[in-house]
């Protein structure tokens, strides 16, 4: 059975999804994390949950509301489980009335009542479910509260007893519905009703779908003389509104039947907190502060002490105990420089930045899960709109500090098509955390004693190069439409630490997993490019297959101040995973451990080239995994092949004016 | 007009038909129309967005648009 998880932004619907299905999934608290249907399994093993984005309404605004219609109307599933934020019942219940209107079987989850009922909302759930003839089962999805129940509630066998609630749109609308069934002939499976309301409401994807059957003509005509006719009498401006308006008295009369108000309990929590967050002068000295301590933290207070020490395990005891093993099985001493030299030194390499990177993601869930990203799009919109974005933009921008593909992929809440295109492209120049063990690694060796600024420098470079672009592409490729802004600021909340864990792993697992998988076998290939060249196996590093092909970029980068075939080599395995770069200078030169490459690394390039190399590696391309999405998401070669060429066309302007600049300073 | 609130005033939308088509809609998703009871929370500097309480609930929108909302204070 395939139930569908439907309701609101902001109402726990994926905190239920993780308490009712206990797979990893990931939580947040802004509008869009969900941006692509997730699919769960109920902790019985009874039936699949299907998560999808949270929706106001099914007449969808932008891309990612969009998913929700197109799901209702060209997937098959069983029923729906519609969540309900019993604190914000009134604007709940539209896409609750659109639900029933939709006509499959319908389960409701009635979360957050231990919220509404500090509000002093106290809802009569059994009126509630008898009134609109649907099953009503009261939760706290944040603590697991009534779980159980509806997982139980959800996944038994549906009876239809009850008749469920209509809302009476009058006699114009009626005649409206009949008309459709006419025309429609009995080819579509879904509900008269449902497509003739939503088709004059404006619904776009409804419209497209009808299309297939029904004449264009005949459609603008039914939508035309309905309107006529219902908005005749009335003083409404629109059939949308209209029909808001229908809903919203039928909405009325529900709520005086089944809730009861009890004064106001003076100024919720979250307000008070929010006259310090997003006060008018300290809101954005506060949200630097955060990314600052976020930045010492990842890079100085915890995460380098424990990179540290587990690259000390790595290149110790680990490397070997290998060693020791290989040893014991008699291996040849070809597979024993493959393990060691290749393997242990690739993933290795990558391996020692784990404790950074899920200190990094563990931040950024935290941003999310609490509530404070949609105050950081409030605070920095003013910012962005001078750009010509907005500021929910900037959401993406800084999940793809985690990494660019899911940064990417929230773009789509972005409403105006223009805006979204924009920040698509621009993301990529946040520094994701595949690029942060390479400024880990160049920091250690050369600015140990400003570590988190240089690191820090790199990322506000990355914001700075992506704002400045933003402009210029408003002005020139990307011109016209007004750019919007409305968000909605959901209340705070304490970040649970299940939930904390369970989102920092999902996300952190995608960077283990590639060291396990693509690292690996991308170091055996780099090892054995570095082992063999035109004159046989086991040659000088210098004369290998990898020193040629590195070779070739080697005189393109010796204006940036890193002209060597190593650099080259490593830039080009970069583009296939940006920490890849770490693993083929492992292998390159010939260190398994962190340490010893910084000694080499001295060797080879200086502070100012180390930070052109830096600012190259943040800007010159996105990563393989990146360039599929931007792919996917915009559903075009030019604008993908763009994103790439802009990119290396800005880095190499970059580095050469960072490093020729430098050089007239002679630093 | 709703940008001409103070902060903490407190006030009834009277007309958003001159607001932005995407705007009135999304405002209007969240419960926000003619005859709700609006309050400015906070207003960013240099021209930046309000913050906006009504029925329980916060939103960002921005100067301009606050300024083609009308409303009636209380």
């Amino acid at each position: 059975m395939d139930i569908a998880l439907l309701g609101n932004p902001n109402t726990g619907k994926t905190s239920m999804f993780n308490n009712l299905t206990g797979s990893y999934e990931y939580v947040g608290n802004w509008s869009g994390v969900t941006v692509e249907k997730k699919v769960g399994i109920f902790k019985q093993g009874a039936a699949k949950l299907i998560d999808l984005p949270g929706v106001y309404s099914l007449n969808p605004l932008s891309k990612d509301e969009g998913v929700v219609t197109r799901f209702l109307l060209d997937d098959p599933f069983d029923r729906m489980l519609n969540i309900v934020d019993a604190s914000q019942l009134e604007r709940n219940l539209h896409l609750t009335l659109q639900l029933i209107e939709f006509g499959s079987p319908l389960i409701i989850g009635l979360n957050m009542i231990d919220v509404a009922k500090n509000r002093g909302i106290q809802v009569d759930v059994e009126k509630l479910s008898s009134v609109l003839g649907v099953e009503v089962v009261p939760v706290v999805a944040r603590t697991g509260r009534g779980c159980k129940d509806l997982a139980e509630a959800a996944t038994t066998p549906y009876r239809e007893t009850k008749k469920q609630f209509q809302v009476d749109y009058g006699e114009e609308i009626d005649k409206a519905i009949t008309k459709l069934e006419q025309l429609l002939q009995g080819e579509s499976s879904h509900s008269t009703r449902w497509l003739t309301l939503q088709l004059l409401e404006g619904n776009p994807y409804v419209k497209k779908y009808l299309q297939s059957y029904i004449d264009m003509a005949d459609l603008d005509g039914l939508i035309h003389s309905t309107s006529r006719a219902v908005l005749a009498g009335s003083e409404v401006r629109t059939i949308e509104q209209f029909i808001y308006k229908r809903r919203q008295a039928a909405i009325g009369e529900i709520l005086k039947e089944t809730t009861e108000v009890k004064g106001n309990s003076g100024q919720p929590l979250s307000e008070k907190i929010d006259l310090i967050i997003t006060n008018k002068w300290l809101g954005l000295p506060i949200f630097l502060c955060v990314m600052y301590v976020l930045f010492m933290l990842t890079f100085d207070w915890l995460g380098f002490p424990l990179s540290d020490a587990l690259d000390a395990f790595i290149s110790g005891p680990i490397t070997e105990g290998i060693s020791q093993l290989l040893d014991l099985v008699g291996a040849s001493k070809f597979i024993h420089a493959l393990v060691l030299d290749g393997i242990v030194a690739g993933v290795g390499g990558v391996l020692v930045f784990v404790p950074q990177i899920f200190i990094l993601f563990f931040f950024i869930s935290i941003l999310e899960d609490s509530g404070y990203m949609a105050r950081v799009a409030l605070v920095m919109d003013r910012l962005m709109e001078m750009v010509g974005l907005n500021g929910k933009a900037f959401i993406p921008m800084m999940i793809g500090f985690g990494c660019n593909v899911p940064g990417i992929m929230a773009a789509r809440t972005i409403e105006t098509p223009r805006e979204r295109l924009m920040t698509t492209l621009l993301t990529p120049l946040m520094s994701c955390s595949a690029r942060l063990p390479v400024y880990a690694l160049f920091v250690g060796a050369f600015f140990v004693h400003q570590k988190a600024l240089v690191v820090l420098s790199l990322y506000v470079l990355g914001i700075v190069v992506a704002l400045i672009l933003a402009k210029i592409f408003s002005n020139t490729l990307l011109r016209g439409e007004t750019s919007f802004f409305v968000i909605e600021l959901p209340p705070y909340r304490l970040p649970q630490a299940k939930a904390l864990w369970k989102s920092t792993w999902e996300k952190g697992k995608g960077f283990v997993k590639k060291a396990g998988t693509f690292i690996f076998a991308g170091s055996v290939i780099i090892w054995l490019l570095s082992y063999a060249g035109p004159g046989g196996t086991n040659v000088q590093m210098d004369d290998s297959f990898l020193a040629m092909i590195g070779g070739v970029f080697a005189p393109l980068l010796a204006p940036l101040g890193f002209g060597t075939w190593q650099a080259g080599a490593s830039l080009l395995t970069g583009f296939l995973a940006k920490e890849a770069i770490i693993s083929t200078m492992n292998i390159i030169y010939f260190v398994p451990d962190e340490a010893g490459l910084q000694g080499i690394l001295a060797n080879t390039f200086s502070p100012l080239s180390a930070y052109s190399f830096m600012v190259f590696i943040l800007l010159y391309i996105p990563c393989l995994a990146t360039v599929a999405t931007i792919k996917k998401e915009t559903g075009s070669y030019k604008w993908t092949f763009f994103s790439m060429g802009y990119a290396l066309a800005i880095a190499y302007i970059l580095s050469l004016i960072i490093y020729q600049v430098g050089q007239v300073f002679g630093l | 007009m709703l940008s001409m609130l103070r902060k903490g005033e407190k006030a009834i939308i009277t007309d958003i038909s001159k607001a932005d088509e995407l705007v009135k809609r999304r405002l209007l998703d969240l419960g926000i129309t003619e005859g709700s009871e609006v309050c400015i929370k906070c207003k960013m500097p240099f021209g930046g967005p309000f913050m906006l309480e009504s029925c329980g609930q916060c939103v960002g929108i921005r100067k301009n648009e606050a300024s083609c909302i009308k409303v009636e204070g209380l």
